[in-house]
């Protein structure tokens, strides 16, 4: 794909030694920033019933929480420039630990929204984007083993917080195990200590060859390099690069076609990426299968989830794919879209297997994309400037990924399907194909693409919407669900786990 | 866990008979059914089904209840509809396959549609209520607790009380509104207890009182400090700071170790906890090749 992207880090990284032990930091820092909002919606009943406030006040905390990590995306890339990504994550989970602490002693809703909410989600951002960005430093023909592994933390972290967040609230109430949440989260300093900066005394020197075309802002930079043929004396903003302080902010990225597409498409995507996990519960009950029963089926998608991540990592970095990288994550986002379309077919005609089945191709197809989501942009804008790159990519998907299930709700009790919003996996595809290439070989390929997405969508708007209109719908709409099992709250353990996060 | 099924027939009124059983149900219905277990389980589940009636039908309502524990060979069926018992709908049933079974063919009609309801008991029934905790709840000392009972169907009035072993004495709020505030609202109740003191563990009792009998639903209180917590808080804490030091020990260590090598310049020296700010750029100036 796009090789010159890549190399002009200046060094060559290491690609293993304490890299593994950097990508197992990594884990434990994207596991906690996944995890962690999702998992305190156990507590929310309770919290509710303490302070006399209705259900949507209490999930406002979760959705502070998330829009501040992802809000805090330009923020951690700006202090990760600076400082660098250890110090960065260090103070995230400083933040965090300190927030949780101190909302155990909270007395109104307001101090919960501003300690977990706004405090604790800047502290999760200042964890995750340090943690994608030092793999980049330290990975380069491993890459894509290195961010399945590393993304691989989201669901191990979740099916174990979830579990240990029922025990500590059985045991301490809410407020306690606030308390013993912020000490356990302060771990995320323990990886930041293993996110030792690349040492490149000891990497071999490599020559500039890409031009970045941008000029550096950091003050007493003199040359930028707009001459990279001047070859192996490398300036002091290269010197830099080792570590992973780079330029303050780099707006040129905006002017990158690639990411812009990318840009564009997440956005576009992420508004139905996590409908179906979020509905998936409520549908399989609507459909008549049981409690227990629809909360494993989400057991079954967090487990597969937990290997898919890693397993396309290996598959990414295989000679065959690694060049095509690119297309191998449109391949996913479409594979996405097409579960999400046979969702109806396999529940109406097999039942409870049908949607066995379905959790299990949808793990497939949730790890496949999440495992390539950062890999992909590393490979677009290269490691140099990908620690920019995240932060504006995050702060930008913050829209859909909160809107995306309201809005779905919203839809599917007008009777118009939310499974629909898998029309919009397809069209992500259609813009991300449409991608720059240096190989232009490869175009007529890309109209391939174009009519196979136009054509998913197609299908999924005109045919299968309205033919399994009622038992879509039936499943869709929260209202039809029979809700009369009392006693059966602890369906909102899943219910409410399902925040659209990665 | 006992369990129970509804079966529904629609009998050849229409010349079409449709088996509709409670696990697939394909259409959109109207009206309810509901399958209760009595007092055999002070806890139990419900399960409701809504049935369409498209046109007046006689429809078979079957309940099937497996699972008991007492194995009786005969209880008492019977039927409700609105809550209210139907009359002369009471009748024995057998106990057949480890299930009892009650069926009964209503003529449904514009004036009778409404909630049925099948009850299996032995002696008086009692409407379940409940919320379910079979966990207590742990509350602070200094702080308070809140708790709630609720019902399908408003009671005439609740009450609470708090248990004592074997006897129970009723909490009035008025004379002690400092600590207890009770608040009611329509089929919930919620009983806050303020200035909790480590007296106030044990279990507390919400009681709805119907015109036939009361039902009641307990919930248990526990109440603790803050120092329990705090020990494996501060045991956590102190496991963070341990395995930092050893890491950034480790990295100084080889460090210095690799620093002895003839490579010479000083490298990357370890990253203090200190000088982290801004460390990163001093040690790649310091490292340019030559």
């Amino acid at each position: 794909m796009s090789p010159a992207a890549t190399t002009n880090l200046g060094y060559t990284p290491p690609d293993g030694g304490w890299g593994w032990a950097v990508v197992f930091g990594a884990f434990i820092s994207i596991g906690f920033s996944y995890a962690f909002p999702k998992s305190l919606t156990i507590y929310f009943k309770e919290i509710q019933m303490y302070f006399s406030v209705s259900y949507s006040e209490i999930a406002w905390v979760s959705s502070i929480m998330l829009a501040a990590m992802y809000a805090g995306g330009p923020v951690s890339s700006i202090l990760v420039n600076r400082y660098g990504c250890r110090t960065v994550v260090i103070i995230g989970g400083l933040m965090v630990g300190a927030s949780m602490v101190a909302a155990s002693f909270g007395t109104t809703i307001i101090h919960l929204y501003l300690l977990v909410g706004v405090i604790g989600g800047f502290g999760l951002s200042f964890n995750l984007q340090p943690s994608l960005t030092i793999i980049g430093k330290y990975f380069q023909v491993k890459r894509p083993i290195a961010n399945g592994l590393a993304m691989a933390g989201s669901p191990v972290f979740l099916s174990t917080l979830a579990p240990l967040n029922q025990f500590l609230f059985d045991n301490f109430g809410w407020r306690g195990a606030f308390m013993i949440l912020g000490a356990i989260v302060m771990n995320c300093c323990v990886a930041g200590a293993l996110m030792r900066p690349v040492n490149m005394k000891t990497v071999q020197k490599h020559p500039v060859t890409a031009s970045k075309g941008t000029t550096a802002k950091k003050a007493g930079s003199t040359e930028n390099n707009a001459n990279p043929e001047a070859g192996d004396l490398l300036t002091e903003t290269e010197q830099k690069i080792g570590g992973c302080a780079d330029k303050l902010m780099d707006l040129s990225l905006f002017k990158h076609r690639g990411f812009i597409i990318y840009l564009i498409g997440n956005v576009v995507m992420f508004f139905g990426f996590f409908a179906p996990v979020v509905f998936l519960p409520s549908y399989a009950k609507g459909i008549g299968i049981d409690n227990y029963q629809a909360a494993f089926l989400l057991s079954i998608f967090a487990f597969v989830d937990m290997f898919a991540r890693p397993g396309t990592g290996l598959i990414a970095n295989t000679k065959w794919i690694r060049p095509r990288i690119q297309y191998f994550f449109s391949f996913s986002v479409a594979y996405n879209g097409v579960c999400h379309l046979l969702c109806p077919f396999l529940a109406v005609y097999l039942g409870y297997a049908g949607l066995v089945v379905y959790a299990v191709f949808f793990g497939v197809a949730f790890g496949m994309v999440c495992a390539l989501l950062f890999e992909v942009l590393m490979d677009l804008v290269g490691a140099q400037r990908f620690s920019s790159a995240v932060g504006l990519v995050t702060i930008l998907e913050c829209g859909p990924v909160l809107l995306g299930p309201p809005i779905s709700v919203f839809t599917s009790q007008e009777e118009r399907v939310g499974w629909g919003r898998h029309g919009n996996a397809t069209l992500r595809l259609y813009l991300l194909s449409s991608r720059p290439c240096t190989n232009t070989t490869v175009r007529h390929s890309e109209d391939g693409w174009n009519i196979y997405h136009g054509f998913s969508e197609f299908l999924c708007h005109v045919v299968i919407l309205p033919t399994h209109r009622e038992a879509v719908a039936t499943g869709m709409s929260r209202s039809v669900y029979p809700s009369c099992i009392q006693g059966f709250d602890h369906n909102t353990i899943y219910d409410g786990i399902l925040l659209p996060v990665v | 866990m006992s369990k129970w099924n509804c079966f529904y027939k629609r009998i050849k009124h229409e010349k079409q008979t449709l088996n509709i059983t409670l696990s697939m149900v394909k259409l959109l219905h109207l009206g309810w059914c509901i399958c209760t277990p009595s007092h055999y389980k002070d806890i139990g589940d419900s399960l409701v089904e809504k049935v369409e009636i498209l046109k007046p039908i006689d429809l078979e309502l079957a309940c099937t209840w497996t699972g008991n524990p007492n194995k009786l060979p005969n209880i008492t069926g019977y039927w409700r509809k609105d809550g209210s018992e139907i009359t002369n709908s009471r009748l024995t049933v057998q106990l057949e396959n480890e299930q009892y079974n009650l069926k009964r063919v209503f003529r449904i009609t514009g004036d009778t549609l409404g909630n049925y309801s099948c009850i299996f008991s032995d002696t008086d029934e009692a409407k379940i209520d409940f919320n379910k905790k079979d966990k207590p709840i742990v509350a602070y000392v200094g702080d308070s607790v809140a708790m709630a009972c609720k019902t399908k169907l408003p009671p005439n009035t609740w009450l609470w009380y708090r248990a004592n072993g074997t006897e129970q004495e009723l909490i009035n709020a008025t004379t002690d509104p400092l600590r207890y505030k009770i608040s009611v609202d329509g089929n919930t109740t919620k009983l806050t207890v303020m200035n909790l003191t480590a007296e106030d563990s044990g279990v507390y009792v919400c009681s709805a009182i119907y015109n036939i009998k009361a039902s009641v639903s307990r919930v248990e209180v526990r109440v603790i400090t803050f120092m329990e917590p705090l020990k494996p808080f501060i045991a956590i804490v102190a496991e963070v700071i341990i395995l930092v030091l050893l890491i950034l020990l480790y990295e100084r260590w080889s460090s210095q170790r690799s620093s002895h090598s003839p490579t010479g310049n000083n490298i990357h020296t370890a990253l203090t906890r200190e000088g982290n700010n801004g460390m990163d750029e001093n040690t790649t100036t310091r490292q340019r090749k030559i």
